[in-house]
C-alpha cells in the first residue's frame, strides 16, 4: 500500500439483484416441451434414452409452480393428436389385418399410457382431485374411446368385423379366438358402456335374426328330435363363445335370444310334429329326446308348462281308453298290470328324462287319478289283482318281489277314490285266501296290511287285522281240542274249523246245509268242546265256505283223494247209499241253496278230466230235470284230484250290485259320523259348506255323492241331531 | 433392473443403497415403484460390470432416510430436527403419503388413546359439531360454514350452503361431505347438498319434492345406509315434516316417509341406519320442550317397527331427559344418556319397555351441571361406548360396559361434540372453538 496521494473516495453503489427469483416466462413451456418429446418416444418405443427421475421432477415442478392446468391441457391435447395418427394408421390396415393393427396399438397405448401416468404422478394425485379432472389413465382410455372406437372410419369397420368372424364362426370356420378375446376385453375395458352399446347389442341383433332364419330352415327340414339336438348344439356353442371371448355377462342375453328364436318361437309346432312330436317321444320312450326337449324348453317361459299339458292329456286319453276298454276288463289282472306298465313307463320318463320334476310327478298323479276313478271297478280289480299275487303257486317270485309289486299296488292305491270299495273287496279276498289256506306267506299278507294301515289308518285295517288273528286263535282251538278229545273221537273224520268273529269277515249268511252223518258227529263234539270253553258264544257253520278231502274208490278199484268243497263233499257222500240220484233228490237232501248246489254239480259232473258224477242228459249246463250218476269209469294219472268250484273270480253283476249296496250302506254311518263332529264343533253351517267339509273330510276314503250327504242331513234333522234355521233355511244348527 | 436386487440412490448427494425388495413395498403406485419398473429400464443403461445401478433424485436426503426407513420397517421414526410438513412433502413427492399416515398412528383403542394434537379454531362462533373423515381428517361445523381439515390437520377451503346455519355433517367417504343447512325464511335455500372435501366445490344439491314439485326444506340430522341411499330428517314450508331418501349415485329423490302423527320425525336429532335390523333409527330429543321420540323405521314396509316415547311419562321423572341416543353395534339396544351422565338402555327386541338407567351420577359424584354446560353426546367404537359430559370423555368397555378410561384435557372448556373415525377420535370444545385429536400410538415394539 502507498502512503502518497489522498484516498480516494469509493463510490458504493446499489445495484438491482441480478438473479431476481422469478421464474423465466418460458419456463412452463420448455418444460412442457421436454415431457411431450418423452410422451412422442414413449409413443415411438424409443423410451430408453429418457429419464424417468427427471421426466418426473418435471412435471412435479409444473405443478408445484401451478401450471397443472396447462399440463393436464397439454397432455390432452399430445394425446388426441397421437391418438388421431394411430386412427389413421388403423384405418389403412387392409382387410383381416385391421383388427390385428387395432390390438397391436391398443396395447401399445395402453403401455404408453403407463408410463405417461407414471410420469405424471404427482398431478394425478394433488391437481387433478382437487380441480376435478379425470385421471390420466381414465383420459387415456376415454380418449382412446372417442378417438379410435368412435371414430366414423373405425366404428362400423369394427364392429362389422367382429360381427362377420362369429358369423362365421358359426358356419364353421376357424377364427383367431385370442385377437377376439382382446378386442372385446379391450371394449369391456373402456367401461361396460362402450362395450355394450357398441357390440353388444349389435351382436344381439345380428344373432336373432340369424337364428329365426335358421331356425326356420331347421323346421322345416328335420324331425323334432334332430331340431332338438341343433338346438341343444347352437345353445352350447354360444355359452362356449361367450366363455372364450366376450364378458360373462353377455351369457345370459345370448342365450336369451337363441331360446326365443329357437325355442320359444317354435315351440308348439315342435310339440305338435308330426310323427315325431312329443307324443312320439312318449310312445317310443325316447327318454333322450324327451331330456333333451326337458332341459330346452325350461329356459324358456311356458316350456315347460307345454310339455306337461301334452303329457297330460296323453295319459288321460291313453289311461281313459285302458280303463274303458271292455277288453281289458275280462282279465282283472290284466288290466291292473296294465296300469302299473302304464305307470311304470312314465314314472321312468319322469326319472330319466324329466329330472324327476316335481310338477310333472304331481301331472302324472293327477292323471292317473282322474282315469283311475273312471271305471267304478277299479277297485275291486286292484284288489284282485293283489290277490293273485299274493295266491299260492305264484312262482318264481321271491318276498322282495313280491314287495315291489305291492309297493306298486299301493300307488294305484292312493288314486282310489272309492277306498273303501277296495276294503270291502280286500276283505273278501283275504278272508278266501285265509280260509282256503292259499296265502303264498303270512309277511307278505302283512305286510300289505301295514301299507294300507300307513296310508289309511288303524281304522281301515282293525277288521284285516281282526281276521289274522281269528286264524291263530282257531289252529291253538283245532290243537287243544284234538289234544284233550283225542280218545273220545276214535278214527272218524278229521275236523279244521276256522272260529271267524262275526263281523271280522265278509261273511254272507246262508243256512247250513245237512251235512253227512259223519261229519255231524264230529261237528256237535266239537261245539259242545268249544262252547264248554267259550262262555256265552254262538256258533254257526258256514258251510259254503269250507273244504274236505276224502277218499273215493272207483270202478277199476283205482282210489283217488278228491279235494271238494264242503257242498262237494255233501253231494258225494249221497253217492256212498246210491247210484244215481235226481237234481231234486239232492236238493232235498242235502238243502245247500239253489245257485250253490248248480255251480256245485256243474264242477263235479261238467269238468273234462274231473267228472267223478255223470250227468243224463249230457250238457254243459245244469238242469233241474237232470239226473247224476256215480261216474265208474273215472279215472286220473293224480292220486289227488283237486275239483275246484265254477267260482266267478271276477263278481257276477247281480254280486257287483250287491256289493255296491253294502258299500253304500256302510258310508251312510260314516257320512252321518262327518256330519255330527263337523256341525258339533261349528254350531251353524250353511248347506254348501257341509258338504265341501264333509267331502273334504272323508275323502281318504271314499268321494261322498252330494246327494246323499243332503238325504243324510235330512234324516239327522228327523232325528232332531240338526235343525234347519227358523230364518235363514240354508242355514243348519246343531241340536245338542 | 439392478443385479442381485440391490439398488443405489444418490438423493440430493447422499448415497442410499438398498434392495428391491424393500422398494417394492412402496408399490408399483409411486414414484419409487415406476422407477424401477421395467417399461422404464428396458436397455438397462446401468454399466453391466458394476452390477448396481444408481439412480439420482434431486430431493431431501434426511427426509429420503425417514422414508426409506418406513419402506424396510413400516414404522415411522422422524428425527425430532426434521418437521413435519417437509416430511409429509416429501412423501407426497415419493407417492407415499398413504403409508406415511398407515404408520403414523395406530389402529383404534378407546382405552389407549393419546393427545395428539389440538387445533385452535378460528371460528367466529360456537361450534356445533365436529365429524371424523374415513382419512383420519375432520371437518367442523359452526354458524353458516364448515371448516374442513385433512389428516395432516391442514385447513383446506371451507365449505358452505349459502351460509345457511348448519345443521349436520357426514362424510359420505374421505372425498365426499354431506351438508344439512336450515332454510332462512323468505329465501328458498338450506337443504342438504354434497361437497368436494379436498376442493371444497359444491358437487350436487339434493332436491325434494312433494306431489312433484320441488320444495325447499331444511335438513336436520343426515346418515346413509351400506349400499346407496342417503338420509336426511326434513322440514318443509308447509307441514312436510319427515325422512327424505336419495339414491347417492345419482344423487335423485328415492322416497319420502312422511310424519305419522306421535312420531316427530322432521325435527330428528339423529338419525342412524341399522344395516342388520334393515331399519333406520330416528332419535328426535327436544332438550327444552316437547316429548322425546325414538323409532326405527322400515322403508319396505313403510312403518314404524319400534318406538319409544316419555310421552305421558309423570313430572317426577322430569329430571331424567334422554339428551342423545345411539344404537349399539349389536343392533340389539339404543343407548340413551341424560343430563347427569347416566347412561340407560332400551331393548330393541322387546316391545316398548322403559329405560333401564344405571345410575352413573352418583357414583361419579357430579353436580347437576350449570349453565355453560354442553348436551352429552354419545358414540360406540369397535365394542366400546364414548360419552362426553363438561370437558371429559369417558370410555366404556365390555359387555356391561365398565368405565375404564376419561379422556380430558385441561383447556377448552366443555366438550360440545366428538366424533370417532379414521383411527382417531375428535373432541370439539366449547371455548375458543378449538379441537383435541386423539390417537392411539403405534404398537410398542415388543
Amino acid at each position: 500500500m502507498s502512503g502518497g496521494g489522498p484516498p480516494r473516495k469509493r463510490n458504493f453503489k446499489i445495484e438491482a439483484f441480478k438473479n431476481r427469483v422469478e421464474l423465466d416466462p418460458k419456463y412452463a413451456e420448455r418444460t412442457w416441451k421436454v415431457l411431450e418429446h418423452a410422451i412422442h418416444e414413449i409413443y415411438n418405443h424409443n423410451a430408453s434414452g429418457l429419464s424417468f427421475e427427471e421426466l418426473y421432477r418435471s412435471a412435479y415442478n409444473m405443478v408445484l409452480h401451478k401450471y397443472g392446468e396447462k399440463l393436464y391441457d397439454c397432455l390432452q391435447n399430445t394425446m388426441t393428436w397421437r391418438l388421431k395418427e394411430i386412427s389413421k394408421s388403423i384405418e389403412a390396415a387392409q382387410g383381416g389385418l385391421f383388427l390385428e393393427e387395432l390390438n397391436a396399438k391398443w396395447m401399445d397405448h395402453n403401455k404408453a399410457l403407463q408410463m405417461i401416468r407414471d410420469i405424471l404422478m404427482y398431478m394425478d394425485r394433488t391437481y387433478v382431485p382437487t380441480s376435478h379432472r379425470t385421471p390420466v389413465h381414465e383420459l387415456g382410455l376415454n380418449l382412446w374411446r372417442d378417438h379410435i372406437i368412435h371414430s366414423p372410419m373405425i366404428h362400423s369397420r369394427l364392429v362389422n368385423t367382429l360381427l362377420d368372424l362369429i358369423k362365421g364362426e358359426r358356419m364353421g370356420e376357424v377364427i383367431n379366438r385370442g385377437l377376439m378375446r382382446s378386442i372385446t376385453k379391450m371394449l369391456m375395458d373402456l367401461g361396460p358402456a362402450v362395450y355394450q352399446d357398441d357390440f353388444e347389442k349389435p351382436f344381439l341383433d345380428v344373432s336373432a335374426s340369424f337364428y329365426s332364419v335358421e331356425s326356420q330352415e331347421f323346421i322345416e327340414c328335420c324331425d323334432c328330435g334332430n331340431y332338438l339336438k341343433k338346438a341343444e348344439r347352437r345353445l352350447n356353442e354360444e355359452m362356449e363363445r361367450v366363455s372364450h371371448y366376450l364378458d360373462a355377462g353377455s351369457e345370459a342375453k345370448i342365450t336369451s335370444v337363441v331360446e326365443k328364436e329357437m325355442i320359444a318361437n317354435h315351440m308348439h309346432r315342435l310339440v305338435h310334429m308330426e310323427n315325431s312330436g312329443l307324443l312320439n317321444m312318449l310312445v317310443d320312450d325316447r327318454y333322450e329326446d324327451l331330456g333333451r326337449m326337458y332341459s330346452l324348453f325350461r329356459r324358456v317361459p311356458d316350456g315347460l308348462s307345454t310339455i306337461r299339458d301334452v303329457m297330460t292329456s296323453y295319459l288321460r286319453e291313453t289311461g281313459k281308453q285302458l280303463v274303458t276298454d271292455p277288453e281289458s276288463l275280462k282279465d282283472p289282472v290284466e288290466f291292473v298290470q296294465r296300469l302299473l306298465n302304464e305307470k311304470d313307463k312314465h314314472d321312468k320318463i319322469i326319472s330319466v328324462a324329466f329330472g324327476n320334476d316335481k310338477t310333472f310327478q304331481n301331472a302324472l298323479n293327477s292323471s292317473f287319478e282322474y282315469f283311475i276313478n273312471l271305471n267304478n271297478r277299479s277297485p275291486e280289480f286292484i284288489s284282485l289283482y293283489v290277490d293273485d299275487k299274493l295266491r299260492k303257486g305264484h312262482k318264481g317270485a321271491t318276498e322282495e318281489d313280491v314287495e315291489v309289486i305291492l309297493d306298486k299296488v299301493m300307488m294305484l292305491f292312493r288314486y282310489l277314490q272309492e277306498k273303501d270299495v277296495f276294503e270291502k273287496y280286500y276283505k273278501q279276498h283275504l278272508a278266501k285266501r285265509l280260509l282256503s289256506g292259499k296265502t303264498v306267506s303270512d309277511d307278505a299278507e302283512r305286510s300289505m296290511i301295514v301299507k294300507l294301515k300307513t296310508e289309511c289308518g288303524y281304522q281301515f285295517t282293525s277288521k284285516l287285522e281282526g281276521m289274522f288273528t281269528d286264524m291263530k286263535t282257531s289252529q291253538d282251538t283245532m290243537q287243544d281240542f284234538y289234544a284233550k278229545k283225542s280218545e273220545e273221537l276214535g278214527d272218524g273224520p278229521t275236523l279244521d274249523v276256522h272260529i271267524l268273529t262275526t263281523g271280522s269277515w265278509p261273511t254272507q249268511p246262508s243256512p247250513p246245509c245237512n251235512l253227512p252223518t259223519e261229519i255231524l258227529t264230529v261237528c256237535e263234539k266239537f261245539r259242545a268242546y268249544y262252547l264248554g270253553t267259550h262262555n256265552g258264544r254262538r256258533l254257526t257253520w258256514q258251510t259254503n265256505m269250507g273244504t274236505a278231502d276224502i277218499k273215493a274208490t272207483f270202478g277199476k278199484g283205482q282210489k283217488h283223494e278228491l279235494n271238494v268243497s264242503t257242498y262237494q263233499m255233501c253231494v258225494l257222500m249221497l253217492f256212498n247209499n246210491a247210484d244215481g240220484l235226481t237234481y231234486k233228490d239232492i236238493e232235498r237232501d242235502t238243502e245247500i241253496p239253489a245257485s250253490d248246489l248248480k255251480r256245485c254239480l256243474q264242477s263235479l259232473a261238467c269238468v273234462k278230466g274231473k267228472n267223478v258224477l255223470r250227468k243224463e242228459p249230457m250238457s254243459k249246463d245244469i238242469s233241474e230235470d237232470d239226473t247224476f250218476y256215480f261216474n265208474d269209469k273215472f279215472t286220473s294219472k293224480l292220486v289227488k284230484v283237486k275239483i275246484g268250484t265254477v267260482v266267478a273270480q271276477k263278481e257276477s253283476e247281480p254280486e257287483k250290485q250287491e256289493t255296491r249296496q253294502r258299500v253304500e250302506e256302510d258310508r251312510k254311518p260314516q257320512i252321518e259320523a262327518a256330519i255330527v263332529r263337523i256341525m258339533k264343533s261349528r254350531r251353524v253351517l250353511d248347506h254348501n259348506s257341509i258338504v265341501a267339509e264333509v267331502t273334504k273330510q272323508l275323502q281318504a276314503r271314499f268321494l261322498p255323492n252330494p246327494v246323499v250327504i243332503k238325504k243324510r242331513i235330512e234324516s239327522l234333522i228327523e232325528r232332531e241331531f240338526l235343525e234347519r234355521d227358523k230364518v235363514d233355511r240354508k242355514l243348519y244348527r246343531y241340536l245338542a | 433392473m439392478a443385479a442381485g436386487g440391490r439398488v443405489r440412490f444418490n438423493v440430493g448427494g447422499q448415497v442410499f443403497e438398498t434392495t428391491t425388495t424393500t422398494l417394492a413395498n412402496a408399490g408399483r403406485d409411486s414414484m419409487l415403484g415406476a422407477l424401477l419398473d421395467s417399461s422404464w429400464n428396458v436397455s438397462s443403461s446401468s454399466p453391466s460390470g458394476g452390477g448396481v445401478a444408481e439412480y439420482f433424485i434431486d430431493r431431501n436426503p434426511a427426509c429420503f432416510a425417514v422414508l426409506l426407513d418406513l419402506l424396510r420397517t413400516g414404522s415411522l421414526h422422524v428425527p425430532p430436527h426434521l418437521p413435519e410438513k417437509l416430511l409429509y412433502c416429501e412423501a407426497l413427492y415419493y407417492g407415499l403419503l398413504d403409508h406415511v399416515r398407515a404408520a403414523r398412528w395406530g389402529a383404534f383403542d378407546g382405552d389407549r388413546l393419546r393427545h395428539a394434537a389440538s387445533v385452535p379454531g378460528r371460528a367466529p362462533g360456537d361450534g356445533t359439531a365436529i365429524r371424523a373423515a374415513p382419512d383420519g381428517g375432520c371437518c367442523v361445523a359452526h354458524g353458516g360454514a364448515v371448516r374442513v381439515y385433512n389428516w395432516m390437520l391442514d385447513e383446506r377451503r371451507p365449505v358452505s350452503l349459502d351460509h345457511s346455519q348448519v345443521n349436520d355433517a357426514v362424510y359420505l367417504d374421505a372425498a365426499t361431505l354431506l351438508i344439512a343447512a336450515r332454510e332462512r325464511l323468505g329465501k328458498r335455500d338450506g337443504g342438504m347438498a354434497a361437497f368436494s372435501a379436498a376442493s371444497g366445490d359444491l358437487c350436487h344439491r339434493f332436491r325434494v319434492a312433494h306431489d312433484r314439485q320441488v320444495k325447499s326444506f331444511t335438513a336436520g340430522a343426515l346418515a346413509f345406509d351400506q349400499d346407496s341411499r342417503i338420509f336426511a330428517s326434513c322440514k318443509g314450508r308447509l307441514n312436510e315434516y319427515g325422512i327424505g331418501v336419495w339414491d347417492r349415485v345419482t344423487g335423485e329423490q328415492a322416497d319420502f316417509f312422511y310424519e305419522q302423527p306421535g312420531c316427530a320425525l322432521g325435527d330428528a336429532d339423529k338419525l342412524q341406519w341399522l344395516d342388520a335390523t334393515n331399519a333406520l333409527m330416528v332419535a328426535t330429543l327436544f332438550p327444552k320442550a316437547d316429548n322425546c321420540f325414538i323409532g326405527l323405521l322400515d322403508f319396505r314396509a313403510k312403518n314404524v317397527v319400534w318406538s319409544w316415547s316419555d310421552a305421558g311419562a309423570a313430572a317426577s321423572l322430569d329430571d331424567k331427559r334422554v339428551l342423545h341416543a345411539i344404537a349399539m353395534e349389536d343392533e340389539r339396544s339404543v343407548c340413551v344418556i341424560n343430563q347427569y351422565d347416566d347412561l340407560g338402555f332400551l331393548d330393541l327386541r322387546s316391545g316398548a319397555g322403559g329405560v333401564r338407567w344405571s345410575s352413573r351420577s352418583k357414583l361419579m359424584n357430579r353436580k347437576v351441571p350449570g349453565e355453560e354446560s354442553c348436551y352429552p353426546k354419545l358414540a360406540t367404537h369397535g365394542g366400546q361406548l364414548f360419552s362426553s359430559m363438561n370437558d371429559s370423555i369417558s370410555v366404556f368397555s365390555g359387555p356391561e360396559y365398565v368405565l375404564t378410561s376419561t379422556l380430558r384435557r385441561s383447556h377448552g372448556g366443555a366438550i360440545c361434540d366428538f366424533s370417532i373415525g379414521g383411527d382417531r377420535l375428535f373432541a370439539l370444545h366449547n371455548e375458543e372453538n378449538v379441537f383435541d385429536v386423539w390417537e392411539t400410538p403405534p404398537p410398542p415394539i415388543i
